[in-house]
């Protein structure tokens, strides 16, 4: 009798449950990355995870950018990487996407000199620009990450800039109407992790690369500098200037460490030092590329130069006497003693870095 | 019992033999050293004086080495690497191995200091590490620096920049040889070769460098890198055999 009645029930009880399921025409391959477990139907609409491949062209005079193993380069996963540094959907009250401390138009930084976070709250460093930043070995001005995909993870979660947790995000990338389709495309996963959001936004960062300035094309005898450039390119590659010796080769960065003389001792700011924790890196910070230089000010890894005048006057000047002062800073109390039409010449040199396409004003 | 000795003792003969029939295989390890007055290197510490009576400390040296070959009388010569690239601040610059040297005598090994024409060429090396540290622009003459050899001179803010290369497109490097007696054969095993640095050599004799006369700097001197290129090539290197 008792199984009767429960033979009754489960009987209703799938009854009922076939009235509740209209007749859902999809994709009904389960390994689909479009899989739709609700449709009965099939409807031919199935798509299979296949990334197109998207290779870097190393530009002349660089090395072959090196791409982890673990995060290849596909046309998806750039796709989705802009998509996410674009949406301010990373922070915690949604108001701040990456673009907006690396802005195109400033070659992917800020013309700010400190950035503000989402709680109003200022930094203490001027936002990097995000210029072949593929081609480095480390990130942040103390190097302080070794990857992309590691740099990524800081500024969603630091307190003073997106404030946000990685809870918080994954829960709100999950339940978003497009994101978990654009994962399942790009990465082939059901659930969107952090580690996808940052190999997505770290593949598109390796797609920002500027190497067609006036500087680019005169090398390649498509373009003429003007005399004042000329001049200017000849202080910055000789020892009279000595700016190549760390903006080195075609990239114009050397991916070390300086104290370039911006301070006697004791620093505000201990740079490297603050990753190391040797007292013989104090002071010392990254070298930037210096392409698009003219989009990037402030200068200085505090942004303490409003203007390249002012950062060829810093150098002029011979720079200050710190434990750690480079060698190469070997001006030092003596000053380069360029005249003011050197000066000029060679902030015009640095001008024909500036790469049009690039920035968006093309 | 006696089965299992026989075994035993079958099987230690087949051992015995096999060693006696199997060659060992010869890896040679190229250690670079660095000395001053002929004690060790200490950076960053201004204890050295040149012939001109500067004191120096040695806060930078980076170099590369090219070329480096194994002679033997047969005249079989042994290519060990291409170019190789020393830091000072990194340890793993501080050697190579070159592994499964072939029996012979062998009796020089020669190297260049820096670069000859031949390689001392922009971007050939881009994808090396030491492409960015030892770029050499082209405005004076392109490739790479051979030597970068930095620090402090009479005081600790006066800073003296010892960088060596082609000079608008002069050829600076030196081939250095020097006669070992290197037999390597079937019990010879594993050894390795130093080649060492006599770093205040490169300022004395025959030419007396100062670094107060380095002005805006050397690279473009002409005059100077030929009396550096010459104080190198006569007791700045020195080669020992480990066995």
């Amino acid at each position: 009798m008792k199984s009767l009645i429960y033979l009754l029930l489960g009987t209703i009880l799938i009854i009922s449950c076939k009235k509740d399921l209209a007749p859902i025409s999809g994709c009904t391959d389960n390994i689909a990355i479009n899989y739709n477990p609700n449709a009965i139907t099939e409807d031919q609409s199935c798509n299979y995870f296949n990334t197109t491949p998207y290779v870097i062209e190393t530009p002349y005079g660089f090395p072959d950018m090196k791409i982890p193993f673990d995060n290849p380069m596909t046309v998806e996963g750039i796709a989705l990487g802009e998509k996410l540094f674009r949406d301010p959907i990373l922070s915690a009250d949604k108001t701040q996407a990456c673009i907006n401390c690396h802005q195109q138009n400033f070659s992917f930084s800020d013309p700010i000199q400190f950035s503000t976070g989402i709680d109003n709250i200022q930094g203490n460093r001027n936002a990097s620009a995000l210029i072949n930043i593929g081609w480095n070995t480390s990130f942040n001005w103390d190097g302080s990450s070794l990857t992309l995909e590691e740099q990524a993870f800081e500024p969603v979660t630091n307190s003073i800039e997106m404030h946000n947790t990685w809870m918080n995000v994954e829960l709100e990338l999950n339940s978003h109407s497009n994101y978990p389709f654009l994962f399942k495309q790009a990465f082939n996963i059901n659930y969107i992790d952090s580690i996808h959001i940052v190999k997505a936004i770290a593949q598109f960062e390796r797609t920002l690369i500027s190497t067609n300035s006036k500087l680019d094309r005169y090398l390649k005898n498509e373009e003429q500098l003007t005399i004042s450039e000329l001049n200017g390119y000849a202080i910055f590659n000789t020892e009279k200037g000595d700016c190549f010796h760390c903006h080195s080769t075609n990239m114009f960065m050397d991916n070390l460490f300086h104290n370039n003389g911006l301070d006697n001792e004791p620093f505000t700011d201990l740079g490297r030092a603050k990753v190391t924790s040797n007292a013989s890196d104090n002071g010392k910070f990254k070298t930037p590329t210096l392409r698009n230089v003219e989009m990037t000010a402030p200068y200085m890894h505090d942004g303490r130069f409003a203007s390249l005048e002012e950062v060829v006057e810093h150098y002029d000047s011979g720079g200050k006497y710190s434990t750690t002062v480079d060698p190469l800073m070997k001006k030092l109390g003596v000053g380069l003693q360029l005249s003011n039409q050197e000066k000029i010449d060679l902030v015009s040199y640095l001008k024909t870095l500036t790469d049009n396409e690039f920035i968006g004003s093309d | 019992m006696k089965k299992t000795l026989l075994l035993i003792s079958a099987i230690a003969f087949l051992f015995t033999s096999c060693d006696k029939d199997k060659a060992i295989k010869t890896d040679l390890t190229i250690n670079f050293t660095h000395s001053v007055d002929d004690s060790e290197l200490i950076t960053n510490s201004m204890i050295y004086t040149n012939e001109a009576e500067e004191n120096y400390d040695i806060q930078t040296l980076k170099y590369l080495i090219s070329d480096i070959i194994l002679h033997s009388e047969n005249g079989n010569s042994l290519l060990l690497n291409e170019v190789h690239f020393i830091d000072i601040s990194d340890e793993s610059t501080f050697s190579f191995t070159y592994n499964d040297v072939p029996n012979n005598d062998y009796t020089s090994i020669s190297f260049d200091m820096g670069l000859d024409t031949a390689r001392n060429i922009s971007n050939k090396y881009v994808n090396e590490d030491f492409h960015t540290t030892m770029y050499w622009p082209e405005p004076n003459g392109g490739g790479y620096h051979y030597m970068k050899f930095e620090g402090a001179y009479n005081n600790d803010s006066t800073f003296y920049n010892t960088h060596t290369g082609g000079t608008m497109g002069a050829d600076y490097s030196f081939n250095y040889v020097e006669n070992i007696s290197l037999t390597v054969d079937n019990d010879l095993g594993n050894v390795s070769a130093n080649i060492n640095m006599e770093l205040n050599n490169w300022y004395n004799s025959p030419n007396q460098i100062e670094f107060s006369s380095y002005g805006m700097g050397i690279m473009m001197n002409m005059m100077i890198q030929m009396n550096i290129q010459m104080n190198g090539n006569t007791d700045v290197f020195s080669v020992t055999i480990d066995k």
